[in-house]
């Protein structure tokens, strides 16, 4: 008996379905040892059968037909892995909560320059729910593999694992670690732009100025966006440190570094910063864990719903 | 009312569904192609700093990231009023390339070629990419490594295959290396000469099957420059229904152009032409537009593609041998970038200093169509609006027609096997949807059929 794989789709992009299929070559490998029963972007099974060993779940949950295949696919397989950053902690369309269920539906609909001020809302649609899930919010997750999308190297050790039962030991450690970059003098810190004059390619980014978040970032990356002189924007989800510590925090954790780096006090930094939201948890936002850190700030940025 | 759901339209991108309506007597009265997420980037993107929608808006699509990043980031260009200097455009052109070679080879050969080649009454579990490996392993080794090469290219232009981040304001984050151009140009070889090879196959993929299945009278919409394939600049080009030109446009003009409009039973927004005629995008719609590709192998397809289907086609199944020809042209242009010896230079960005104009319109053909990003943004740069106009919305109609009229020939009796409900599906994948782009969408699903019979 072969083992039998599962890929849900859940609100997501569909990358982490790409990042199996970018095993490449790998691939024909893992369907010799395992046979993929369900995986509705590759194939045209309809639902996920009974009796599957494991299942991948990507997206994040946002609406009742994402809870519902959540529920299922819970039921039919023995592992439930979270593949990529919006299962583990909401991924973008936790942005959605920045704005209430109405808001996105009448500016969607009735408010952009290409629609009429009396376009349909849709209702005859899966409902919303009121907030934003990472799928283990709401479901028991046997594994978590964050990365928007999980990067081919680590997937190339993991998948043939899990396939085989075989355990692994991979990097725990945060982007910094996969990082090339020196320190370097920090003087006259101010916080730029994103859009900002060009980054030397030598020196950390953070003491450069750009909101790197690559201190608080998990990694298995590579540091693939600082090498190529772009500032980390946080898309493997929190390092390992702030995630098991309850007084621990994306916003919190930057705001100190900062402060460490520049000398500068902790209420001056904060001054400078602008769109936390956008800038600090943007993958992170639709994260009940995230969340209910005390010293979380996604309380604030998140409206209440009453829907 | 009986209703025969396909829920969920499988190997496409995203969450989409098919209801089909039944009269007394069992016959199709009418049916809807139904899209059930939304994401709401449009909305959720206000508040943000403008550089930040050239890293957010590709998790728009893990197929086609690529094409949102870089009309994300001319939209930037404009609103900070800075040009790539040569080497940047010339690497964002490639970067594109790279989109295409994996996200055409990905539809053709894993998500359409199944339904050809193993037959559209082969099981479902074996209908797919595996079950190609299995049945021409050969053909299915090619894919991938072609595949391959356009997700390594954009890794080592845009720097992760999925999601890249280097176009930013004003051109690239970083320059290509020589050690990593020989590395590619060496791929690209390949790369070209399994697209050929392909070729054989895809040409006689569509004969003996009715081209008419699906088939839709609309207007078209796609780049051209001075009448040349063209997927990263240029005016977009406007045809209607009788493949008669009427007009062109570039930036916010595109409002002058066309509208959108919504229905109950799909969060997937319509797009028409003003003054309501319907019209495509994709590649059956820039093959109709322009006059040639520009690259040898490509035109040689392209005149034997219009021995069958004309200058301007209506037929839906064309999708799939046009998707070809653009293919076999962006391995061609990917060899020709590469052994440009500007293609390494180091210039690479021009500094962005601040806001010059509060707007900015992204246009760019993304593999399924015409993608449009325009945001307006404050003094300092925070998006205020943000519209987005992605292929599949304005295929929607098409889509929508195409799937009635297929299922008013294979729907009987009030009955849908298994083959049929595929054929339907069939029309739906040649558009290559990509539901999750459609919608900016939030949740997905592969398709569910209802048949749903009036009482």
């Amino acid at each position: 008996m072969s083992m039998k794989i599962a890929i849900e789709e859940l609100a997501g992009c569909s990358g982490c379905t790409i990042a199996v299929l970018d095993l490449h070559e790998m691939l024909l490998d893992v369907v010799d040892k395992a046979d993929i029963v369900y995986s509705p972007v590759i194939m045209d099974v309809k639902e996920p059968p009974e009796g599957i060993d494991i299942a991948f779940v990507t997206g994040a949950v946002r609406n009742a037909e994402n809870q519902e295949r959540l529920e299922k696919i819970r039921r039919r397989a023995k592992t439930l892995v979270a593949l990529g950053t919006c299962a583990c902690y909401g991924g973008v369309s936790g942005l959605s909560m920045l704005h209430s269920n109405d808001e996105i539906f009448s500016y969607v609909y009735r408010e952009v320059e290409t629609v009429k001020p009396d376009g349909v809302i849709p209702t005859d649609v899966p409902p919303f729910l009121y907030r934003a899930f990472a799928v283990g919010d709401l479901t028991k997750i046997d594994y978590y593999i964050t990365g928007c999308p999980p990067k081919e190297t680590y997937l190339k050790q993991i998948i043939p694992a899990l396939v085989s039962g075989d355990k692994l030991s991979l990097s725990r450690k945060s982007v910094c670690a996969d990082c090339d970059r020196k320190m370097g003098a920090v003087e006259n810190w101010t916080l730029k732009r994103r859009y900002e004059g060009v980054p030397d390619r030598e020196h950390c980014l953070l003491g450069q100025g750009y909101l790197c978040l690559g201190s608080v970032t998990f990694g298995r990356c590579g540091a693939a966006c600082p090498k190529n002189n772009v500032p980390c924007h946080g898309c493997n989800g929190p390092s390992l440190d702030i995630l098991r510590e309850p007084c621990r925090d994306i916003y919190g954790m930057m705001v100190r570094r900062i402060s460490d780096l520049t000398d500068k006090p902790e209420k001056e930094v904060e001054k400078e910063l602008y769109d936390i939201a956008h800038t600090m948890y943007p993958f992170t936002i639709g994260s009940l864990i995230m969340e209910d850190k005390e010293v979380s700030k996604i309380r604030d940025l998140v409206k209440e719903r009453s829907r | 009312m009986k209703e025969i759901a396909i829920n969920p339209v499988t190997r496409i991108e995203g969450h989409a569904g098919v209801r089909i309506y039944l009269n007394d007597r069992g016959d199709v009265d009418s049916a809807h192609f139904q899209v059930v997420e939304l994401r709401g980037f449009e909305k959720f993107l206000s508040g943000a700093a403008i550089e930040e929608a050239p890293r957010i808006t590709p998790r728009i699509c893990g197929i086609c990231p690529t094409s949102h990043h870089l009309a994300a980031a001319k939209a930037t260009d404009q609103i900070f009023g800075v040009e790539p200097p040569a080497t940047g455009k010339k690497l964002r052109e490639l970067l594109n390339i790279g989109q295409y070679i994996h996200s055409h080879s990905l539809h053709f050969f894993m998500l359409a070629a199944p339904d050809f080649l193993l037959g559209h009454d082969c099981p479902p579990e074996t209908r797919n990419v595996i079950g190609l490996a299995r049945h021409s392993p050969d053909l299915a080794k090619k894919a991938i490594a072609v595949r391959k090469f356009g997700q390594r290219l954009t890794e080592a232009i845009g720097g992760k295959p999925i999601h890249p981040s280097n176009a930013l304001p004003g051109g690239m984050s970083a320059p290509l290396t020589a050690a990593k151009r020989a590395e590619l140009a060496t791929m690209a070889d390949e790369a070209l000469r399994i697209a050929l090879e392909g070729w054989d196959i895809a040409h006689t993929l569509l004969d003996g099957v009715d081209t008419e299945f699906g088939a839709v009278r609309t207007g078209f919409m796609g780049m051209t420059n001075h009448g040349v394939y063209s997927t990263y600049d240029g005016p977009v080009a406007v045809l209607n229904g009788e493949g008669g030109r009427i007009g062109s446009f570039t930036g916010t003009d595109y409002t002058k152009f066309i509208e959108e409009y919504s229905e109950d039973w799909s969060y997937l927004k319509f797009v028409r032409l003003k003054g309501g005629e319907n019209y495509r995008v994709g590649p059956l719609a820039r093959l109709n537009v322009v006059e040639k590709m520009g690259t040898e192998h490509a035109d040689a397809a392209l005149a034997e593609y219009r021995e069958r289907f004309g200058t301007v086609s209506q037929a839906a199944l064309a999708y799939n041998l046009a998707r070809y020809v653009e293919f076999i042209a962006s391995c061609e242009l990917a060899v020709k970038l590469l052994s440009d010896s500007g293609i390494t230079g180091t210039d690479v960005r021009t500094p962005a200093v601040e806001v010059v104009n509060r707007r900015g319109v992204g246009i760019i053909e993304a593999p399924r169509g015409t993608l449009i990003h325009d945001y307006t943004v404050n003094d300092a740069g925070i998006i205020e609006r943000c519209n987005l106009i992605v292929a599949t919305c304005q295929n929607n109609y098409a889509i929508d027609r195409g799937v009635e009229d297929v299922a008013r020939r294979v729907v009987k009796n009030g009955a849908l096997s298994d083959g049929a409900a595929n054929q339907i599906e069939m029309v739906i994948r040649a558009y290559d949807p990509c539901i999750s782009c459609a919608t900016h969408a939030i949740g997905r699903m592969p398709m569910k059929i209802e048949l749903v019979r009036k009482a």
